[in-house]
């Protein structure tokens, strides 16, 4: 049926507005009337919103509570009652407390990249961005406006919820709002854009708890007890900042040692972390038992006899990082299980490793760190930090020179003579003289070390290697090529602590066989560190392992000069602990 | 001819005492006992009218075969004297002591010489397998003159050796591969005129040498290096056992990888593609944002898993530990935390029997990422998986151990229900009644012949459709397979499946009939986690606490509270999914067992 005031087909057009339709003049005035109606009353309705915002973020700036849950005044106990019986209401109410799955198409850290730029008041309809994480504050304007911020990957969102923009009806909205508590995951959809005052939001459409938090997150000033920082990593890492940074760092550290080792065609392999002996260092090892065996087992102490036989095996390099244990006390830079790279490279030497190790400790700290001069609190985070400058090359001190030159010390007999009674007793009384305390045994190596540790470690603050270490304090050291007496060995020292020890490998069977004697002898008189025998490793040898150069590194000790941490429990994800005597 | 017999020669170098000269004056591996037995090889020493020879691994293969194959040219002479030679290895002029004291007496000759048996360091300028590429167009007689600082250096281990008189040949060994020593006396002898005898007596096959040369390519067409220098960089003083009879023992090989190693290159590339395999997995995790954490190996409770684990004592704290069986539960107090992609590749510890798939210490990697679920697993683990196949074997289809496995993704997707049912007919789920099932699964057993012991044992109906899988199903899946929706009984830290009741948001990955993979949507609620923990505590306790046999004490199992505390604070959704390292690496290297992917297995003690 024709209507009289029905436009001619003719007069119908397409408008550059409405694209895809075709109107008459009329209609397109009407259609961009109601366009326009529209838009101003979003607009309205937009600024509305940001000023409530506004008012909110701000009385939250000043301190003022906005809206504070009534339950966060409640003791922990109740607090955790009250959640546990919202958690059974949904579930009898046939919902889904813990839902499967939720659909983010951003991280937050991606979320902040892509629209941090974003002018203030902005809201980007046309975009919906779909994002999770932890909330870890919530402030509300009235029922029907609640802010969140919310945390993931170690970078912060706020959550703009907007009754109007919600899905849900308000009874809905509110009743899903007052169920959320600050710790909850929860997911959004929606908008992306900005406060008026240019704060980077999300103003969703979609919301959802993910996971409910059942217990009261410590408060905005987080964890203060160590303890539980350690006992409780999760939470430490919810709660305190640039925690997370210190593991990125670790495992940035592990990568880059791998990448510096694969690159130069080294073969990364996995030795057994338990033995029929412990070999390889001296330490009081873990033992263990195999049931199905019967078989007495000990946890390695280091793996430096396995991978040395794979070398003897035909693989030239080779490396391994991995754990290593040793049944000792937890201290500053002590635990059970740490962390160590060792490599081997047929055909190398000491010297090559020093010149190896300058250019591989320097490259990373250049690398993570993006200088190489690094701050270091050495005396804690109260005092002044000091500058550890990694610019190549490191100083190079030859132990028995080192102590002439810092100490006077100097040997009767030389070098050679390291194993005489005379050089223990000359030593006794020097170490008397200089008032430096060597506990009994006080065998020659243990003088030497503690002489070592006085007069050349402390002057290592940079970057510095302490090489030629005397045979009687390295049973796996090669002998000296030049000096009777010493070994080709080095001790690279930052901070005053060892991080690497390396050397010239020794793989003469027979004068191998007489080191291990002396270490024998050495136990003998009392000497706890002095290593066992191992015939099978001194068999493997006597098939030829070539001219090797062996490498070690403390990678926990690493991370903690890079990470500017002091105790080994601050780059330990779950530090072993003494047992809780708090807990029930 | 020549080639052939030669070939044989060096076939069984590397062998034990063949202190045996032939007529044609090929000498073979010559470690001796005593001075004496040097003079008598120098006297046997003569030279031989077509020093051509070329030993290169191919060569040495194609003369393997050949003699497996046995006398198939009509060289019955030769082979017989083979087999004397091969004999004589068994039977040797001069006990292991007396070749051990031989060869530490040239060790102190060498030293004499003023030559040291154990160097410092060597200089090399290629490996093998660099020489090969970068002489590749030398021909066949032609010599590149290289001198001074301008020689090629190389360096490896004596695997074999033929003097000539005035000329010899040695072949050593590195990591690439085998290098020709072209060792004439003439110019050896240019710059020390004792060096091409000192060569000939002090140098025993299994050292390590250096050597500088020219480059040539002899008539045979074998890449040679002229040698103007040599030096022992370490003497060998115990012989390497014969290729033939010393590493077919098994036992030995795993107690000394080393000779293993040495003798059977083949090993090299094992232990090679497992560390590239490791390093891939690594880098596809990184490449997608993973972090690779580090969890306790030494834990209080044990988690994650049910085996019985090790256990230790910790001196300074005096507190019993134990070695963790898994990395999960730690990996999720980290997704707790707030990391949203992290992983851990590390060795777990279970203190059970040692088998072809069983190693008390073993490689996983676990994978945890926040927001994810079982599908993202799946394509995580194929991608994972393919890639290592196709950067490791070249390939996606792969043999193994006879079967031609198809690594293509997408692999297979079956809920274990559907594949009993199609198997035995029964519909496990639906039966409902645990006495049914039970006589159901007794049936469908004794159909498939296999042995229906454990059933009466099954406490639930969940138990009793994973053991008719296992028994029936598991090892028909050949192809990579995703077995879907395991009951939730066996599987307690998975969520329940969203829609099918009564089983788990779970797959396992099977391929060969083995398990490579397991992966859940995880248990994010800590009441429902509890729940689960504490009844596989009870069924522990019920089932004998890990008894294995009389006087056995067993081992506990506890509910490993700080974990369900990390669970209240509340983890995301999550997708987890772990595996076994050591079962890929035998896959893609066609090992038949697990001991031939770990480098030092756990052995029974050698008695």
């Amino acid at each position: 049926m024709a209507d009289a005031e029905a436009p001619k087909v003719d007069d119908l057009k397409e408008f550059p507005e409405f694209p895809g339709e075709k109107m008459s003049k009329a209609e397109f005035k009407r259609r961009m009337k109601a366009l326009e109606k529209e838009k101003k009353q979003a607009e309205k309705e937009k600024a509305k919103a940001e000023k409530a915002a506004e008012q909110a973020a701000a009385k939250a700036a000043k301190g003022e509570e906005v809206k504070l849950d009534a339950e966060e005044t409640l003791d922990p106990t109740q607090f955790y009652e009250n959640r546990i019986k919202f958690v059974n209401d949904q579930k009898s109410a046939g919902g889904t407390p813990y839902p499967h799955k939720f659909h983010t198409n951003i991280t937050i850290p991606e979320y902040v990249a892509q629209y941090s730029s974003l002018e203030p008041g902005v809201q980007k309809t046309e975009v919906t961005a779909a994002l999770a994480g932890r909330i870890m504050s919530k402030r509300a304007s009235g029922g029907k406006l609640l802010f969140y911020d919310v945390k993931a990957d170690g970078q912060k969102v706020q959550l703009i919820c907007d009754a109007r923009n919600s899905s849900l009806t308000l009874e809905e909205f509110q009743k899903l709002h007052m169920s959320v508590r600050r710790g909850d995951i929860v997911g959004a959809s929606g908008a992306p854009g900005t406060s008026k005052r240019g704060e980077l939001s999300l103003f969703p459409s979609g919301f959802e708890i993910l996971t409910p938090c059942l217990h009261m997150l410590p408060g905005h000033t987080g964890l203060k007890d160590q303890e539980t920082r350690y006992r409780q990593r999760y939470l430490d890492l919810i709660c305190t900042p640039h925690v997370r940074d210190v593991f990125i760092k670790r495992s940035n550290i592990i990568r880059y040692v791998r990448r510096y080792l694969d690159n130069m065609n080294f073969v990364e392999v996995e030795t057994p972390m338990m033995n029929m002996i412990a070999g390889g260092a001296t330490a009081k090892p873990f033992i263990t038992h195999h049931n199905d065996l019967d078989m007495t087992l000990f946890m390695r102490i280091a793996p430096e006899l396995y991978l040395k036989m794979l070398v003897v095996g035909g693989l030239d390099r080779v490396y391994e990082i991995g754990r290593q244990f040793r049944n000792e006390g937890i201290d500053m830079t002590h635990n059970p299980e740490f962390t160590t790279c060792e490599f081997y490279q047929a055909y190398a030497d000491y010297n090559d490793l020093m010149d190896m190790t300058e250019k591989m400790i320097s490259g990373m700290v250049m690398e993570l760190c993006g200088s190489y001069q690094l701050t270091y609190h050495a005396n804690g985070k109260d005092q002044e930090p000091i500058t550890i400058d990694f610019t190549p090359p490191f100083r190079r001190i030859s132990m028995l020179d080192g102590l002439k030159e810092a100490a006077g010390i100097e040997i009767p007999g030389g070098a050679t003579n390291l194993m005489s009674e005379e050089a223990n007793k000359y030593l006794l009384e020097q170490c008397e003289k200089l008032g430096v305390v060597c506990p009994p045994p006080t065998t020659t190596a243990r003088l030497l070390d503690k002489l070592v540790g006085e007069f050349l470690e402390e002057q290592l603050t940079n970057p510095g290697f302490i090489c030629d270490h005397p045979e009687i304090m390295s049973p796996l050291a090669k002998y000296h090529r030049s000096v009777p007496g010493l070994t080709e060995r080095f001790e690279l020292f930052i901070n005053k602590h060892e991080v690497c020890n390396a050397y010239t490998e020794l793989n003469d069977p027979q004068v191998q066989r007489e080191r291990f004697a002396d270490q024998m002898k050495g136990k003998a008189q009392g000497d706890d560190e002095c290593m066992d025998i191992d015939e099978g490793f001194v068999k493997s040898l006597e098939y030829g392992l070539p001219p090797t150069g062996g490498w070690g590194m403390g990678i926990d000790r690493m991370t903690m000069l890079l990470s500017d941490s002091q105790n080994i429990k601050e780059v330990l994800l779950f530090p072993a602990m003494k047992p809780d005597e708090t807990a029930k | 001819m020549w080639a052939t017999r030669l070939g044989q020669r060096l076939a069984v170098a590397g062998g034990l005492p063949l202190a045996r000269a032939s007529r044609n004056g090929l000498v073979v591996a010559t470690p001796r006992a005593s001075k004496q037995a040097v003079h008598r090889e120098q006297r046997t020493m003569c030279t031989a009218t077509s020093p051509e020879a070329g030993v290169t691994n191919q060569q040495g293969k194609q003369k393997k075969e050949k003699k497996q194959k046995g006398p198939a040219n009509g060289n019955n002479n030769n082979n017989n004297r083979r087999r004397r030679a091969a004999k004589g290895a068994d039977e040797p002029t001069s006990s292991l002591e007396e070749i051990r004291a031989g060869r530490i007496q040239k060790a102190s000759d060498l030293r004499t010489a003023g030559m040291n048996p154990y160097a410092y360091r060597f200089d090399r300028t290629a490996s093998s397998a660099e020489l090969a590429s970068k002489y590749e167009s030398l021909g066949a007689g032609e010599e590149v003159q290289l001198e001074g600082g301008d020689m090629e250096a190389v360096s490896g281990r004596v695997i074999a050796r033929r003097a000539f008189g005035k000329l010899a040949f040695y072949s050593i060994q590195d990591e690439s591969g085998t290098t020709q020593l072209y060792c004439d006396k003439a110019k050896l002898n240019q710059s020390d005129p004792e060096a091409f005898s000192r060569l000939s007596t002090l140098v025993d096959i299994g050292d390590i040498i250096g050597a500088r040369g020219s480059m040539k390519r002899t008539e045979k067409g074998e890449l040679s290096v002229n040698i103007a220098e040599f030096e022992v960089l370490t003497k060998s003083i115990l012989p390497l056992p014969d290729k033939f009879h010393g590493l077919q023992d098994v036992e030995k090989r795993y107690r000394q990888r080393y000779v293993d190693l040495i003798v059977n290159p083949e090993v090299r590339n094992t232990f090679r593609d497992r560390a590239r395999i490791v390093s891939l997995i690594r880098r596809t995790l990184e490449d997608d944002g993973f972090l690779e954490m580090e969890t306790p190996v030494l834990e209080t409770v044990a988690g994650g898993a049910d085996a019985r684990p090790f256990k230790t004592h910790h001196n300074a704290l005096d507190r019993p530990m134990i070695l963790r069986i898994a990395t999960e539960l730690h990996l999720k107090r980290l997704i707790v935390g707030g990391f949203e992609k992290v992983f851990e590749l590390g060795r777990v510890f279970r203190n059970e029997g040692i088998s072809t798939r069983h190693n008390p210490e073993f490689t996983s990697v676990e994978v945890y990422q926040a927001y994810a679920d079982i599908n993202e697993m799946m394509d995580l683990t194929e991608k994972i998986v393919a890639n290592c196949a196709q950067q490791v074997c070249g390939k996606l289809k792969v043999d193994y151990q006879g079967t031609e496995i198809d690594f293509s993704p997408p692999f297979r997707r079956a809920p274990m229900n559907e594949l009993v049912r199609e198997a035995t007919g029964v519909d496990f789920l639906a039966l409902g009644d645990l006495e049914a099932a039970r006589e159901a699964a007794a049936a469908a057993l004794k159909e498939a012949g296999v042995s229906a012991h454990n059933i009466p044992k099954c406490p639930s109906v969940g138990h009793v459709l994973n053991e008719v899988f296992e028994e029936v199903c598991e090892s028909t899946l050949q192809q990579p397979t995703f077995v879907l929706q395991h009951p939730i009984e066996i599987s307690p830290l998975a969520k329940p499946h969203p829609t099918v009741a009564g089983v788990a948001d779970r797959f396992e990955l099977f391929i060969y009939g083995r398990e490579l993979a397991n992966a859940f949507s995880e248990l994010t609620d800590p009441l429902d986690q509890r729940q689960r923990l504490e009844a596989q505590v009870a069924n522990h306790v019920a089932t004998g606490g890990g008894k294995e046999s009389k006087g056995d004490a067993g081992y506990d199992v506890k509910v490993d509270e700080d974990f369900l505390t990390a669970l209240e604070y509340g983890m995301p959704p999550c997708g987890g999914l772990g595996i076994g390292v050591d079962r890929l690496v035998m896959l893609l290297t066609d090992a038949a067992s697990i001991r031939d992917v770990i480098a030092f297995p756990v052995l029974k003690s050698a008695e």
